[in-house]
């Protein structure tokens, strides 16, 4: 990615995943969770959160995640096709509680193969595993739907910090063993963006305004 | 929907994607719709299946052309001025972060019948065929004036007072003959037609100092950058600057209808059934067709290749500047070309595109001259499309309407029509001027 200077960290590959799912499934609070382990209780929708990083190992290499969120604009379902470029992975979120949620996911399903590189990985997150008296989606109708889309799955919680670590370390693992399949040439800092960039060499606009991300509101 | 809004914003053109994220930015409560189920209106790229339902109507295209979501066919087609206004704009709202650029590898002119490079180094300039030994010393001595010109130092103006004399007369005082007049007034200074020649030099100067430092600036091969996946990217990233202040979007709104109270002034917006109401409505022009005004049409061709343009020496990316005096017509004509190396077509494709200011009503006859610079062509689409202007006064209505995209090859006038519209939105203007030597710090610190 542009602007990614080798400078801040040493890492083998930078990964960008994109979290799309129905709005208020808790898609920023998995963002806040795992990036800075935060956790806002206030329900608004996404706003002022834009990406966040966190670096980490997976099977042995130096992972740094470049994770985004959506900013509120899949509220009325306008997020832009720019979103998804150079995904590697994405995180398809919905509520345990909202079988609505769950339902939407086909459509989240087909905006990602319009949009999105062929071999994205994909992962479901069912969120809001903390409201046991309320789950609405069982776990063996997620796990069902997953398998016959060829999803990875995992169940969280980012209020109670429930597999949210496990949950990035599964889809990070998956981009990677992937990637490790087929020979690609490396850019500096790692795998380049899904089909890459081709002949000559992208400029930096602006040097230096890489990684301005923006506070969350609160932590716990 | 039911709500209200600081401003409502109709269209997600460019210009209104601009405008929404510096309204956004400055706290105002913007919805922002377009009754497309994409981004950029006028402005948007298009992939494969969108761009032949739109010029072939049912038909599908054919195979060999490759994958639909792997083409980004601009509308409308346009590089970006290195040291333009709008890199500033960028810069100064961080949009850059979700943007990839590329240097455009060249840029020609056409002169007599071929193209030849315009010289982005002395080399290159001594090298050229474009003029002959004894007039590259004239229009040495002309750029070296041009080049050391800074408005605040009086010194520098050698007695001519830019905003006083006609270009016409600086010119003539460098006796430089008249295709190097034609060369630096359209293939420098961008300008499409040659009412410049009588008008104050200062706007010509500025134009040229902007191409020098275009040029400069991250030492391509031309003045010009272009972004990664196409033009569209870049409403989608102002876009996305609004949504991350606060802004809310609404794709595929039908029948966006704005609401006037009795005195005429715009109080909401109705769609599907619902009015969200605001103080103020911006909006590109086919959205309130009673308020504007049609000022000329554009006519285009896009063409689907397999190769570079040829003599371009296998460029991925170059504009042509045909000069009206070459064409015996009354503005430019331009050719731009972008490929695959942009990820705006699959692997060895390209895309060219032909436009001008329309003076006929066939543009496959009148775009003829840029077409033959093409060589062989797998598929073309002609289009002619309106150019229109408000024709409202905002104080009245509380309608902010934009400006119609012209047939330049830059975005300095679509910015500058921004900023004339965001200093009438909120009375205030925006200052650029630091930005750019803030990155260019940056850039030499990180160096």
């Amino acid at each position: 990615m542009a602007g990614t200077r080798r400078a801040e960290e040493e890492y083998d590959y930078l990964f960008k995943v994109v979290l799309i799912g129905d709005s208020g499934v808790g898609k920023s609070n998995l963002l806040s969770r795992f990036t800075r382990n935060e956790f806002c209780l206030e329900s608004k929708s996404t706003i002022g959160v834009e990406f966040a990083t966190r670096t980490l190992h997976v099977e042995g290499k130096i992972i740094k995640a470049q994770i985004w969120d959506t900013a509120g604009q899949e509220r009325y379902r306008a997020i832009t096709s720019a979103y998804y470029r150079g995904a590697l992975g994405a995180v398809l979120v919905y509520d345990v509680s909202k079988p609505t949620t769950f339902d939407n996911i086909s459509r989240w399903l087909k905006e990602l193969r319009d949009h999105a590189d062929a071999n994205i990985r994909i992962m479901l997150v069912g969120n809001k595993t903390d409201l046991k008296h309320l789950r609405a989606v069982a776990t063996d109708d997620a796990h069902k739907f997953a398998e016959a889309e060829g999803l990875s799955y995992i169940e969280t919680s980012a209020l109670e910090a429930t597999n949210v670590e496990e949950a990035f370390q599964l889809i990070l693992g998956d981009i990677y063993r992937a990637i490790s399949k087929k020979p690609v040439a490396s850019d500096e800092g790692g795998a380049g963006a899904a089909g890459g960039v081709k002949e000559g060499k992208t400029i930096n606009v602006a040097a230096g305004d890489a990684n301005s991300e923006k506070k969350q509101c609160c932590s716990t | 929907m039911d709500e209200e809004y600081d401003v409502i914003v109709l269209g997600t053109g460019l210009k209104e994607c601009i405008i929404s994220g510096l309204l956004s930015v400055d706290g105002l409560k913007v919805l922002h719709m377009d009754r497309n189920d994409y981004y950029g209106g006028e402005s948007t790229s298009l992939n494969l299946t969108k761009l032949w339902k739109r010029f072939k109507g049912n038909e599908t295209a054919p195979e060999h052309l490759g994958v639909s979501k792997e083409y980004n066919v601009d509308m409308v087609p346009k590089f970006m001025m290195a040291n333009g206004a709008l890199v500033r704009v960028l810069i100064h709202t961080s949009v850059t972060k979700y943007l990839n650029f590329k240097a455009v590898d060249g840029s020609f002119v056409y002169n007599n019948g071929k193209i030849h490079k315009v010289p982005a180094t002395d080399v290159e300039a001594l090298k050229s065929n474009l003029m002959g030994l004894f007039e590259k010393r004239r229009a040495r001595k002309f750029f070296i004036y041009v080049q050391d010109y800074e408005e605040d130092d009086p010194k520098s103006h050698e007695g001519l007072d830019l905003h006083k004399v006609t270009t016409r007369e600086v010119i003539s005082k460098y006796g430089l003959e008249d295709d190097t007049v034609d060369f630096i007034g359209h293939a420098l200074a961008l300008h499409r037609d040659d009412n410049y020649l009588d008008e104050p030099a200062i706007d010509t100067v500025k134009r040229m100092k902007l191409y020098a430092e275009s040029l400069a600036r991250f030492q391509g091969g031309s003045p010009y950058i272009y972004p990664l996946y196409g033009l569209a990217e870049l409403p989608q990233a102002f876009a996305r600057l609004s949504a991350v202040y606060g802004g809310t979007y609404m794709l595929n709104k039908a029948e966006c209808k704005v609401e006037f109270d009795e005195n005429g002034k715009a109080y909401g917006v109705t769609s599907e059934g619902e009015t969200a109401k605001c103080k103020k409505v911006v909006c590109d022009p086919s959205y309130l067709p009673d308020k504007v005004k049609k000022v000329g049409r554009v006519a285009r061709a896009i063409c689907i290749m397999k190769h570079p343009i040829p003599d371009t020496k296998d460029s991925h990316s170059v504009q042509i500047i045909l000069p009206k005096k070459q064409l015996k017509r009354k503005s430019d004509m331009y050719v731009f070309c972008c490929s695959y190396a942009h990820n705006v077509a699959p692997k060895g494709k390209f895309i060219a595109f032909v436009s001008t200011e329309a003076e006929a009503d066939k543009p496959e006859i009148e775009l003829k001259p840029g077409i033959d610079l093409l060589g062989p062509v797998e598929e073309t689409f002609f289009d002619i499309y309106d150019r229109y202007e408000p024709t409202n006064t905002a104080d009245e209505d509380n309608c902010f309407v934009t400006n119609s995209y012209d047939a330049t090859t830059h975005f300095e006038t679509t910015v500058k029509d921004v900023l004339a519209l965001y200093s009438k939105i909120t009375g205030k203007e925006l200052d650029l001027s630091v930005d750019l030597n803030a990155a260019s710090a940056a850039e030499s610190e990180a160096a």
